[in-house]
């Protein structure tokens, strides 16, 4: 089958710009909303089409049109492999979230101006779905920049509440600082003034003394990664997806972050190619602070959205543990090994773009049901809403790295990446790359207790509030979302083999190496000299065996069932005040981390006046200090105070101020002239 | 004879601005400046007799018609609509605004000189007495209270302007003349409406109270 990519590609453009402009002027909110989606879905289909061509024939896409904006470069489109992945990725959630915010957003009707949110939502898909089409650097930072600007006016959706509006703020100012390190990466690259191609800039990359190169990495590093939301550059993250509509926050989560890991890639494995060790080190480190942070604060977490927000910070982190491993092993002239670690990245990149969309939206059914993103007060509420239910549990078994679902196979590629950093003989690298390894398997560990803690006290035993126990599932048509997802989770994971040797393809063709490792032996996912071999098909079939043994034996000898209350320890009643919170479920493990954690907690008792040994009530608040972040951040917030209350008493609200700092400049202007003479 | 005539109209047009510094009440400031506007309609017209430029008898004629006729009539309008109120207490006294107007004027001077080395015009001599008149007209703006005090700053700035044009490169171009005519008009006008709404809000023209719209 042949498809016009051009036409396909133009067609993407043409529905996200018409879905933007018709909500626009739609005469009422329900139409305004059903633009939004049609132009959206539409815009996200094409976009898709474009992508699997290109991912089906492995030959590049290009469009180039330098007439158009001349002045800065002219617009160039070109989808190679790595790029068509990400837009893949990019219009699959695209295209899902869209139809879930059909009825997501009716919430908002005659609330809030869904037409603008329509004209964000959209311009937001086209700016994600354009980054990694982009083939110079004047389409590339238009993309990028609209995919910021209207991501910013996404986040601030609810911007009555304070919380939103800071939200907004910590994004702007973040989403600026990685502009601004944009820049000059690619001006030093550049290698003759206005040759910003991409072609141009691999060329002068290559040509690069080592000192520059070494500063092009730290800056993409910098820039890229602050919009990854790695640590320390995550403080965004966890604030802005959860002030975002759910659909919103599962693009963000799912696909704008990893538009970071695509820039990284884009920088370091085609334009730079190979460098020092210490690029993969830095890597590695970034990733291990990211994993093991991310996890450790979903961990306390109780906000729903905020949790799966830090998780995203994790599963980050493990991407970037995988690239940093690459990177190790292509300096030391492994380029065999390397492929298993930018595959592996790959893979993990897919399939948390996978589970974090599933998990967001089924948060965001939680949300529209139980009314609260606090845990403590759900429960309870897999009686009211089972399909929700169903696509969490999928969710965080995905996100814990069970097998055999999907995020299992790349988190033990990841592995198999970092175990082989013992074919190097360099003390730092035998350092390092167990370190590694020790971080990933605690964070794995941890990210399980987490997702039990997220499902567990949402989902299970009695609920916690009134609305909780009243939650029901929104209509039907969210479940699409949720069962695409749930299936792509199930399906990544079974057939994993398959998707890694996808992904081998996908660096092949980048990083311009040889394939000399195999994808897998048809079911099995084997490490990169096939030492290690893991078979999740076969794993899922001895589950489902073993099951339905179980199942089968006991329907056949026929076990009486006795339906009867549970022995309730001599209690006379349960109630939901009984149940173990989220809270108490991390507190062990904020015990244990409490020098990262840093609790503070307050503890008080009120007593009847009259007897002192009748006790009224006892609160108990504790909550953790993010204190990396205060260290990092305070002395920049607070100095950015200083000079803003100073400038703020040249605006004192006196008319004459104002006209007498008009005179002074033109007289001041005037009294210039004396230097020229 | 074409220098001194000039000289004697620019300087004229300073001493109308400063009136308005030591003067209390509008209807003595709306005289001062349609005096001061005929004294820039007679500049104009002479440097259009001894340049032998018939445009700037045509611009004379505008200005003439729009701004010491039109202009005044509105500003009465104004004047009657908020009854007399007194520029009571300006934020510089009449002694110190006197003072600080002859500091400007020196400054003209003194900004004027690297000017005045370049051109041989025969009107050259005018030319600080302009940049003058700009800089006190500012200084009304600036140190005084009364929203239609202010207004009269502005439209002597547009005349300071005016004047500077004339003396300096002979007039601008028509079209430009005529584009700077409906500026101004179209700036008083919509200064006219501020200060209507101003007494509407606050009741009273005095732009402190402008202060209170800051949060």
């Amino acid at each position: 089958m042949t498809v016009d990519r051009s036409a396909a590609f133009l067609f993407m453009i043409a529905g996200y710009v018409a879905g933007a402009i018709v909500a626009l002027i739609a005469p009422s909110d329900r139409i305004a909303r059903g633009a939004t989606a049609i132009g959206a879905a539409s815009g996200s289909v094409a976009g898709l089409v474009t992508a699997l061509a290109v991912l089906a024939t492995g030959d590049r896409f290009e469009l180039v049109r330098p007439d158009m904006i001349a002045v800065a470069g002219g617009v160039a489109i070109q989808l190679d492999s790595l790029g068509a992945l990400f837009l893949a990725l990019v219009c699959s959630v695209g295209l899902f979230a869209a139809v879930y915010g059909f009825t997501y957003t009716a919430d908002y009707d005659g609330r809030r101006s869904l037409r603008f949110f329509g004209l964000m939502f959209n311009a937001f898909l086209l700016g994600m779905s354009l980054v990694p089409c982009a083939a110079n650097v004047f389409t590339f930072l238009f993309a990028w920049e609209l995919m910021a600007v209207a991501s910013y006016f996404l986040v601030m959706t609810e911007h009555e509440s304070s919380d939103a509006r800071a939200a907004g703020l910590w994004y702007a100012a973040m989403t600026h600082f990685g502009f601004v390190l944009l820049l000059p990466m690619f001006l030093i690259m550049a290698p003759a003034a206005g040759a910003t191609a991409f072609v141009d800039l691999r060329a002068g990359a290559s040509a690069l003394p080592p000192a520059a190169r070494s500063t092009v990495f730290a800056l993409a590093l910098a820039a890229f990664g602050s919009k990854a939301g790695v640590v320390p550059l995550h403080v965004w993250l966890p604030r802005a997806h959860p002030a975002a509509p759910s659909h919103v926050s599962a693009l963000m989560s799912g696909v704008m972050i990893k538009l970071g890991v695509y820039g990284l890639l884009r920088v370091t494995s085609d334009f730079l190619g190979t460098g020092p060790a210490w690029w993969g080190g830095l890597v590695l480190a970034v990733g291990s602070l990211s994993a093991l942070g991310g996890v450790l604060y979903a961990l306390t977490e109780n906000d729903l959205k905020r949790l799966l927000a830090y998780s995203s910070v994790e599963n980050v982190g493990v991407i970037f543990l995988g690239i940093g491993a690459a990177l190790v092993l292509q300096s030391y002239g492994l380029p065999a090994l390397a492929m298993v670690g930018f595959g592996a990245a790959l893979l993990h990149t897919v399939n948390h773009a996978c589970f974090k969309t599933l998990l967001f939206l089924a948060a965001g059914n939680v949300l529209r049901g139980a009314r609260t993103r606090n845990m403590e007060q759900m429960g309870g509420l897999i009686k009211g809403m089972p399909v929700t239910a169903m696509a969490f549990l999928i969710g965080s078994a995905a996100a814990a790295a069970l097998p055999p679902l999907n995020g299992f196979a790349s988190e033990w590629m990841v592995f198999q990446a970092l175990l082989s950093g013992a074919q190097i003989a360099k003390p730092e690298v035998a350092i390092g790359s167990p370190l590694a390894v020790g971080v990933l398997a605690l964070t794995s560990g941890l990210a399980a207790a987490t997702f039990v803690k997220a499902f567990g006290i949402s989902f299970l035993a009695m609920p916690r509030s009134d609305a909780a126990a009243a939650a029901r599932e929104p209509h039907w048509s969210a479940w699409t979302a949720l069962g695409a997802f749930a299936a792509a989770t199930v399906v990544l994971g079974l057939f994993a083999p398959s998707a890694i040797a996808a992904m081998y393809r996908i660096v092949e063709s980048v990083t311009a190496t040889p394939r000399n490792v195999t994808g897998g032996g048809g079911i099995w996912l084997l490490s990169a000299h096939g030492v290690a071999a893991v078979s999740p098909l076969l794993i899922a079939v001895l589950v489902a065996s073993v099951a339905f043994v179980a199942f089968a034996s006991i329907r056949a000898r026929g076990f009486d069932v006795r339906v009867a209350d549970t022995w309730g320890c001599g209690r006379i009643r349960q109630t939901a005040r009984m149940e173990y919170t989220s809270s108490a479920f991390a507190e062990p493990l904020r015990r244990i981390f409490s020098e990262l954690y840093r609790p503070t907690e307050d503890f008080s008792v009120s007593v009847h006046p009259e007897a002192r040994l009748i006790i009224r009530s006892i609160t108990y608040t504790t909550r953790i200090v993010p204190w990396i972040e205060k260290a990092l951040y305070e002395p920049v917030t607070r100095g950015a105070r200083a000079i803003a209350a100073s400038v703020r008493r040249l605006q004192a609200g006196s008319v004459h101020l104002y006209l007498l700092y008009i005179a002074a400049a033109l007289m001041a202007a005037l009294a210039s002239a004396w230097w020229f003479e | 004879m074409f220098s001194q005539l000039v000289m004697l109209g620019s300087s004229g047009m300073l001493l109308t601005a400063l009136i308005v510094l030591w003067r209390k009440h509008v209807p003595a400031y709306i005289s001062a400046y349609r005096l001061q506007v005929w004294l820039l309609a007679g500049v104009t017209a002479t440097v259009g007799y001894f340049a032998s430029d018939w445009r700037l008898f045509a611009v004379a004629f505008v200005l003439v018609v729009l701004k010491a006729i039109a202009i005044p009539a509105l500003l009465r309008t104004m004047l009657r609509r908020f009854g007399a109120q007194p520029e009571v207490r300006p934020y510089v006294n009449t002694e110190t605004s006197l003072l600080i107007a002859g500091l400007l004027v020196l400054f003209a001077y003194v900004l004027a000189r690297p000017w005045m080395a370049v051109t041989d015009l025969p009107t050259r001599d005018a030319l600080p007495i302009a940049m003058g008149l700009l800089f006190v007209s500012l200084f009304v703006i600036v140190s005084r209270r009364k929203a239609i005090t202010q207004v009269i700053g502005f439209l002597m700035l547009e005349n300071a302007i005016a004047l500077l044009a004339a003396v300096g490169t002979y007039g601008v171009p028509l079209l430009v003349e005529l584009g700077v005519f409906l500026d101004a008009l179209m700036g008083f006008l919509v200064m006219q409406i501020f200060v209507y709404q101003i007494h509407e809000t606050f009741d009273t023209i005095d732009v402190e109270q402008l202060t209170r719209l800051r949060h």
